[in-house]
C-alpha cells in the first residue's frame, strides 16, 4: 500500500513527539507499529495477524545478530577502561615538558593529548570534563585567556567520535552498508587534518597574541632532554602500542573489526592493570556503563529499523527523493544543503538520533548526485562534531562549565568555541575540495 | 506502596542489566581466543562468529529496561525541561500511554511466538557446522521486551507519583559516567568550600 500522505503525517507525528522529548527509540517502534497495522490491515483477519508484528520481530533479531555492530560495546568497554586508568594525566604532562617550547605550549599540549587520546576511545564527554580538571587549570594559572583555554579544551574532547575507532562512524556503516572498515580508514587522514589545525591556531595565535597565551617561564622548564624522552614513553608507548594493534590489525585486513575491539578492550584491561588502577568497582562500572551506552544506542537501530521499513512502504522515500529530485540542484548545493540539515539537527538533537534517524533519508539521494556514501559520511561525522561545540546545547560547553572556576561563564566558554567551529567548517571544506583525503589511504590499503 | 513496588522493578531490572552486562566480558575473552587459536595456532573456531553477536545482543538488549529505569535512552529534552515538574509528568504519562506501549507490547506478544516456535525445533545457527543454538537469543525478544514493559508500567506509575505530589519520585543509583561524577564531585567541592570560606 503507497499513501505519502500518511508517511508525511508520520514523519511529521514523530518529529512533533520527539520534540515534546520522549526517547526516541519507543517513539519509532510505537509509530511504526501503530502506522504499519494500518499500512497492513485487511479486514478478515485475526488482530495479531497483522504482518507488522511479524515485521517487528524479525527486525528487532536482525538488530540483535547485526554483526557490523558487535564491535559497538566492546569499543566502548575500551575507551570506559581507559578513562579510568589514570592514563591521562602522565600523558599530558610529558606532552607539555616535550612540548614546552613551542608558543601556546599548554594548549597544544592540551589538543595533542586529546588527539592521541581520541584514539583510544570513541566517546566524548569524560575526556572534556578530565582535561577540564587536568590542563584547563593550568592554563588558567599561567595566564591564559580563557576563551583560547576553553575552546582548546572543549574541541579537543570532541575529537574522539571523529578519530578512528569511533563509535559515531559504526554507527554510520551500519545505517548505510557500507564497511567499517574502510571508513575508519578514510577517517583517519579527515581526523588528524582537524586536529592539525587546531594545533596550528593555536600556534599561530600564540605567536601573534603572546598576550593570550604567555610562554612557560624558564625556571620551569628545566628538564633535561632524556628526562623528557623516558617520562613520554613511559606514559605514551604503553598506549601508542596499544592504539596502533587496533588500528592496524584493522587497517590491514588481519582482523575484524569485532576482533581487533576485543583485543583492543582486552588490551585497555591489562593496560589499566599496568598502571595499577584496575579496580573491581572501576571494572564493574565500566561493564554496566557500557551495557547501558551499548542498549541506548542499538534500541535506536530497533525501532528505526520498523519505522524506516514501514515510512518506505508508505511510499515516504520515494516521496521525499521524488521531491528533491525536482529541485533540481547541482551535487555541491545538495551537498551544502544536506549539511546544513544535519547542523541544524544537530542543536535539539544528539549524534545518535541524527545518524540512525535523519542521516537515512539522505542516503538513497546519494547516488543520484555521485556522491560516494563513506565521502557523505566522513563529512556528516566532521559536521556533527559541531553539535557539540555551538550554542545553545553544546554538551562540551557544559561539562567544562560544570567543573570550572565560577567566575568563569558559560558565555566565555562558547567564546571560546568559535574560532575552532570555524575550523571544522574550515576541514570540511578542505575535505570537500580534496576528497584524496578521505579515498587515498581506504584505496591504498584495499584497492 | 506504589513507590515500594516502583523501587522493586527498578531492582529487578537492575539486576538483570548487571548480570547481562557481564557478557561482555566473556566476548572480549572468547573473541580474544579466537584471535590467539586461529593467528598463533592456525585453528580456529567454528562458533566465535555465533557466539560474538549473541554476547552482544545479550548485553544490549537485556539492559533496555535497565537503562529505561535510570533514564538513559536519549530523548531530546530542548522544551522537555522547560516544563514545570507536575506537567512533566503529565506530558510523559500521555507519551508512555500513546508511544510507549503499542511498540513494547507488540514485542513481547508476537516475540513469545517468534521464540517459542524457535524453541520448538531448537533452532541452531546455520552460519557454521558447529551448529552453536540460536533459539535462545531469539528468546529473549520476548523476555526482554516483557522486562521493559514492566519497567514502563513503573514509569508509568512514576509519572503518577509526579502529577500528585509535584516531585519526581528518586531513581535507584549505581553507576554514573565519568563526566558526571567528576562534575558532582567538582560541586560538592566548591559546595564544602564555600561553606569554610563563610565561617
Amino acid at each position: 500500500m503507497s499513501d505519502p500522505v500518511l508517511a508525511l503525517v508520520m514523519l511529521g507525528l514523530f518529529i512533533f513527539v520527539i520534540m515534546i522529548g520522549f526517547p526516541v527509540a519507543f517513539t519509532l517502534m510505537a509509530m511504526g507499529v501503530g502506522f504499519g497495522y494500518y499500512a497492513y490491515f485487511q479486514p478478515n483477519q485475526a488482530f495479531f495477524d497483522n504482518r507488522v508484528f511479524y515485521l517487528l520481530t524479525q527486525n528487532t533479531f536482525t538488530v540483535l545478530n547485526n554483526d557490523a555492530l558487535v564491535s559497538i560495546p566492546l569499543f566502548l568497554l575500551m575507551g570506559y577502561v581507559i578513562e579510568r586508568a589514570n592514563i591521562l594525566d602522565k600523558l599530558f604532562y610529558s606532552i607539555q615538558l616535550a612540548a614546552r617550547r613551542v608558543p601556546g605550549s599548554l594548549a597544544v599540549a592540551t589538543l595533542l593529548t586529546c588527539a592521541l587520546f581520541a584514539t583510544a576511545t570513541g566517546i566524548v564527554g569524560a575526556v572534556v570534563t578530565l582535561m577540564g580538571l587536568l590542563a584547563f587549570p593550568q592554563m588558567i594559572k599561567a595566564g591564559y585567556d580563557v576563551r583560547l583555554a576553553s575552546g582548546a579544551t572543549c574541541a579537543g574532547g570532541c575529537l574522539g567520535i571523529l578519530i578512528p575507532p569511533s563509535i559515531m562512524l559504526i554507527v554510520y556503516a551500519a545505517t548505510a552498508g557500507i564497511s567499517v572498515v574502510r571508513l575508519y580508514a578514510g577517517a583517519l587522514l579527515p581526523g588528524f587534518l582537524l586536529a592539525g589545525l587546531y594545533v596550528v591556531y593555536v600556534i599561530a595565535l600564540a605567536t601573534l597574541r603572546p598576550d593570550l597565551a604567555p610562554p612557560m617561564p624558564r625556571q620551569e622548564g628545566k628538564v633535561s632532554l632524556v628526562q623528557v624522552i623516558v617520562l613520554l614513553a613511559k606514559s605514551f608507548l604503553p598506549l601508542a602500542i596499544l592504539i596502533l594493534s587496533v588500528l592496524g590489525a584493522i587497517f590491514f585486513g588481519l582482523a575484524t573489526p569485532t576482533e581487533a575491539a576485543s583485543v583492543g578492550a582486552f588490551g585497555a584491561l591489562c593496560l589499566a592493570a599496568a598502571y595499577r588502577s584496575l579496580t573491581w568497582p572501576g571494572l564493574k562500572e565500566a561493564v554496566y556503563l557500557t551495557a547501558r551506552t551499548s542498549a541506548m544506542v542499538c534500541f535506536l537501530f530497533v525501532g528505526s529499523s520498523t519505522f524506516a521499513s514501514i515510512f518506505s512502504y508508505l511510499g515516504g522515500e520515494a516521496m521525499i527523493k521524488g521531491f528533491v529530485l525536482g529541485l533540481d540542484l547541482s551535487p555541491l548545493t545538495f551537498m551544502i544543503l544536506s549539511q546544513i540539515i544535519i547542523f541544524l539537527l544537530g542543536w535539539p538533537l544528539e549524534w545518535t538520533e541524527i545518524i540512525i534517524i535523519f542521516v537515512p533519508i539522505f542516503l538513497p539521494l546519494l547516488p543520484h548526485f555521485n556522491i560516494d556514501p563513506l565521502f557523505f559520511g566522513i563529512l556528516v561525522a566532521l559536521n556533527l562534531q559541531t553539535a557539540f561545540l555551538s550554542p545553545p546545547m553544546a554538551m562540551a560547553c557544559y561539562y567544562l562549565k560544570g567543573i570550572a572556576p565560577p567566575r568563569i561563564t558559560l558565555v566565555q566558554i562558547f567564546n571560546g568555541c568559535y574560532p575552532f567551529l570555524a575550523l571544522i567548517v574550515l576541514a570540511m571544506v578542505l575535505v570537500y575540495m580534496f576528497p584524496a583525503l578521505t579515498t587515498w589511504l581506504p584505496d591504498l590499503l584495499y584497492g | 506502596m506504589i513507590r515500594r513496588f516502583i523501587y522493586g522493578v527498578d531492582l529487578l531490572s537492575r539486576t538483570i542489566g548487571h548480570m547481562f552486562a557481564w557478557c561482555i566480558i566473556i566476548l572480549t575473552l572468547g573473541t580474544c581466543w579466537e584471535v590467539f587459536v586461529r593467528y598463533a595456532l592456525n585453528d580456529p573456531t567454528s562458533w566465535a562468529f555465533d557466539f560474538s553477536y549473541i554476547c552482544y545482543g545479550g548485553v544490549f538488549y537485556m539492559a533496555g529496561a535497565y537503562t529505561l529505569s535510570r533514564g538513559g535512552h536519549v530523548r531530546c529534552d530542548v522544551f522537555y525541561r522547560l516544563l514545570s515538574v507536575r506537567s512533566q509528568g503529565a506530558v510523559d504519562f500521555a507519551l508512555y500511554l500513546l508511544f510507549f506501549f503499542p511498540g513494547v507490547i507488540a514485542l513481547v506478544v508476537s516475540g513469545w511466538s517468534y521464540g517459542y516456535d524457535s524453541m520448538r525445533i531448537q533452532e541452531v545457527s546455520v552460519n557454521s557446522p558447529a551448529g552453536v543454538p540460536i533459539w535462545p537469543l531469539k528468546m529473549l525478544i520476548p523476555f526482554g521486551a516483557g522486562l521493559l514493559a514492566l519497567q514502563g508500567f513503573a514509569e508509568l506509575l512514576r509519572c503518577l507519583v509526579c502529577m500528585r505530589e509535584g516531585e519526581w519520585p528518586a531513581r535507584l543509583h549505581d553507576v554514573e559516567e565519568l563526566e558526571h561524577q567528576i562534575i558532582e564531585r567538582h560541586a560538592r567541592e566548591v559546595a564544602a568550600g564555600a561553606g569554610r570560606t563563610d565561617k
